[in-house]
């Protein structure tokens, strides 16, 4: 493609004009803003209800909220590290592994937006 | 078919695909693609329950059509898995991918209303040698290498099942197929079969290796059957067998880890299955009636939304060519349509309230806490959010939004669209409403997801994981996606194995040579010695005058007459 349209351009679909609007980098911000937002309501709402778990952990205000943000985050870390040991090149498997190959375009209908 | 009772259902799609192959390639073959499993379907929702089309085999009872609860279930999703599937395929013209598609499908039906182990047998390689047909169609040496790996081991899947069932017979008489109890070699045989097929830890690396290589409409049907037959065998021979409960929980955990660092998203998805297949063994190994109607709910609706998640991403590689993290990003710009219904299928895997995940899921996760497994518990929990990351955040983020590719592909095909929108939809329904489902389950169910202690305990979970995401990403931590790909137990016999055969080859010649070197001049010098000693020039061999022979006889008898005569 010689050049990039712009993303309020007529020619994306109207769909797609919406959409953007969750890549631009001006609404990160309110992005973040909202998912804190969500989070904090989401914490004091554990205060309007009586828990009643299986465990007793379960009780903690909270506890769900902070195993997810815990978890994850030491999950990414773990599998960031575990790139030191297991990440190889593509065509570590040599020419006939399909890392190392283009899938066959004949049966693609590679297409870009506009075309017919 | 007057012989039978009941039609097997089985039959329904190989005869369907006999009508296929007969048509000439166009429209009339992708609608009766269609056709078939809607009437299969049809025909397994209005099944009566009990054992139907037998037949008498060798002394044996052959049963074709055992139709319970459970039985029914697995087929109507199957049905309605073919169904998706063949709609999502509707533009290709390849004989091979459709004939495949009706008799994988059609042989997965067949084993899961098998009565019998021999049965089953049939339809478990039936589904083996079906389905290797669609990573071939990619027709290049790496998936037809990839597709020979995959065969051998279904195949050896098969085999051990047919000893195991051999072992049974003889020791029980019997080839009935119901609930086993794991202790004779028989009886273990069948489980580490069905674990084969199932991806248990270790044994599991042939789903990642190939559903990457089959074609773009070939993962999507592959992903529905084969390890969702093994759920239902596993649940129909092994449930309540307790160290599924530590295999199932050690599924979830290990393949998110790959998952987050994996560059090919159809691999990541392939990780991703391997982890949902091990919150289905849990339910089976714990056992209860809550928790089966937890493995067969869940397998119902993550047969929907994999299938979505694998559309969508083959949509894209349809459309650019590539279906690899690195290379893609901020696609929602051209393809709004497809991206919607690949975040359906990310909410619904990932398990938000109101999306299909969320009402199946919980029921294996309340089971286990029910019976207080404490720390499978925290495992299950752990690796919802792990989910979350790499099907929830990661195929929809890095390659609908994100940054900017540059590419700008055109939407997807109107089949495609269709078939998505459709298992959204279906997606959504589920969530929304889940009683048609529970209604279909193989037991009662006394179960109310959208309770507040549910809802809000399940949306920190998510909504604080995303919160780190966001973290993550702006701090830079979260690793980025490259062009690499990470080793997993395949590179035992894709690559350990081949190179100490090298070197053991290479071994083995040098000694060889050596030996034969050894031998040869060994031998050469008897040879030599030989030929020094009795050869013709040897001194043995020479030739000396008779003259002098007689002169000395002559001697001697003059020596002799002198004696004699004094």
């Amino acid at each position: 493609m010689d050049h990039i349209p712009s993303d309020k351009s007529e020619d994306n679909p109207a769909l797609g004009r919406l959409l953007v609007w969750f890549i631009n980098p001006k609404n990160s911000k309110t992005i973040v803003g909202v998912l804190i937002a969500i989070c904090i309501l989401l914490f004091l709402a554990d205060f309007a209800y009586h828990k009643h778990g299986h465990f007793a952990v379960e009780e903690y205000k909270g506890f769900y909220g902070f195993y997810g943000f815990v978890m994850f985050t030491a999950l990414i870390l773990a599998a960031k590290s575990l790139r030191f040991f297991i990440q190889r090149p593509e065509d570590y498997y040599g020419d006939s592994a399909i890392d190392h190959e283009d899938y066959p375009p004949e049966q693609l209908e590679k297409m870009e937006h506009g075309d017919v | 078919m007057a012989m039978f009772d009941i039609l097997p259902t089985a039959f329904i799609f190989f005869a369907g695909a006999i009508i296929v192959a007969l048509l000439p390639s166009g429209r009339i073959r992708s609608a009766i693609s269609l056709l078939i499993p809607i009437l299969a379907g049809w025909q397994v929702y209005n099944l009566p329950v009990g054992v139907f089309a037998q037949i008498e085999l060798f002394g044996q009872t052959l049963d074709m059509m055992r139709v319970d609860k459970l039985s029914r279930v697995f087929a109507l999703i199957f049905c309605l898995a073919a169904f998706l599937g063949n709609l999502y395929a509707w533009h290709v013209r390849d004989t091979v991918q459709q004939l495949a598609a009706l008799f994988y499908a059609g042989s997965a039906l067949g084993a899961v209303f098998a009565g019998d182990l021999v049965t089953l047998f049939f339809y478990w390689e039936g589904t083996a040698i079906a389905s290797v047909f669609l990573i071939w169609a990619r027709g290049t040496e790496a998936s037809y290498q990839t597709g020979l790996r995959y065969l051998i081991i279904q195949i050896t899947s098969g085999v051990i099942l047919l000893a195991g069932t051999a072992l049974i017979w003889r020791e029980t008489g019997s080839i009935a197929f119901e609930q086993m109890t794991l202790g004779s070699i028989g009886t273990w045989l069948i489980f580490l079969s069905f674990g084969m097929k199932c991806a248990f830890p270790f044994l599991h690396n042939w789903l990642q290796d190939s559903y990457p290589a089959a074609t773009v409409t070939g993962t999507v049907i592959l992903s529905a059957f084969t390890t969702k037959l093994a759920v239902y065998a596993l649940a129909r021979g092994f449930a309540g067998t307790e160290i599924l409960i530590y295999i199932g929980a050690i599924m979830t955990l290990f393949p998110i880890f790959f998952a987050e660092i994996e560059n090919d998203l159809r691999r990541v998805l392939a990780y991703s299955l391997n982890n949902q297949l091990g919150f289905m063994v849990v339910g089976i190994g714990i056992g209860t009636e809550m928790a089966l109607n937890g493995t067969a709910s869940h397998a119902f609706a993550h047969i929907l939304y994999k299938a979505l998640l694998f559309m969508s991403v083959g949509a894209v590689l349809f459309r650019t060519g590539t279906s690899k993290a690195s290379e893609l990003g901020g696609l929602c710009r051209t393809m709004p349509r497809t991206a919607i219904f690949c975040l359906i299928g990310a909410a619904s895997i990932s398990a938000f309230p109101l999306f299909s995940g969320f009402v199946t899921k919980s029921l294996i996760i309340d089971a286990s806490a029910e019976k207080h497994y404490t720390i499978i518990w925290a495992i299950l929990v752990f690796a919802s959010a792990g989910v979350l990351s790499h099907s929830g955040i990661k195929i929809p983020y890095f390659t609908f939004f994100g940054h900017d590719s540059g590419l700008r592909p055109k939407e997807a095909p109107i089949n495609m669209q269709l078939a998505m929108g459709f298992t959204a939809f279906l997606c959504i329904f589920i969530g929304v409403y889940p009683e048609p489902l529970y209604a279909l389950l193989p037991y009662e169910v006394e179960f109310h997801p959208y309770t507040m202690g549910h809802v809000v305990g399940q949306l920190q979970l998510l909504c604080f994981a995303l919160l780190a995401f966001a973290f993550l990403m702006k701090t830079g931590i979260h690793p980025p996606e490259v062009r690499a790909i990470n080793l997993d137990t395949d590179w035992i016999y894709r690559k350990f194995l081949p190179n100490v055969t090298a070197i053991l080859y290479k071994g083995f010649t040098s000694v060889w040579d050596d030996a034969a070197n050894l031998v040869k001049t060994g031998f050469a010098e008897i040879l030599n010695l030989l030929h020094k000693v009795y050869g013709p020039e040897a001194g043995i061999s020479s030739v000396r005058p008779t003259g002098a022979m007689a002169l000395w006889i002559a001697v001697l008898l003059a020596f002799s007459l002198i004696i004699s005569y004094t």
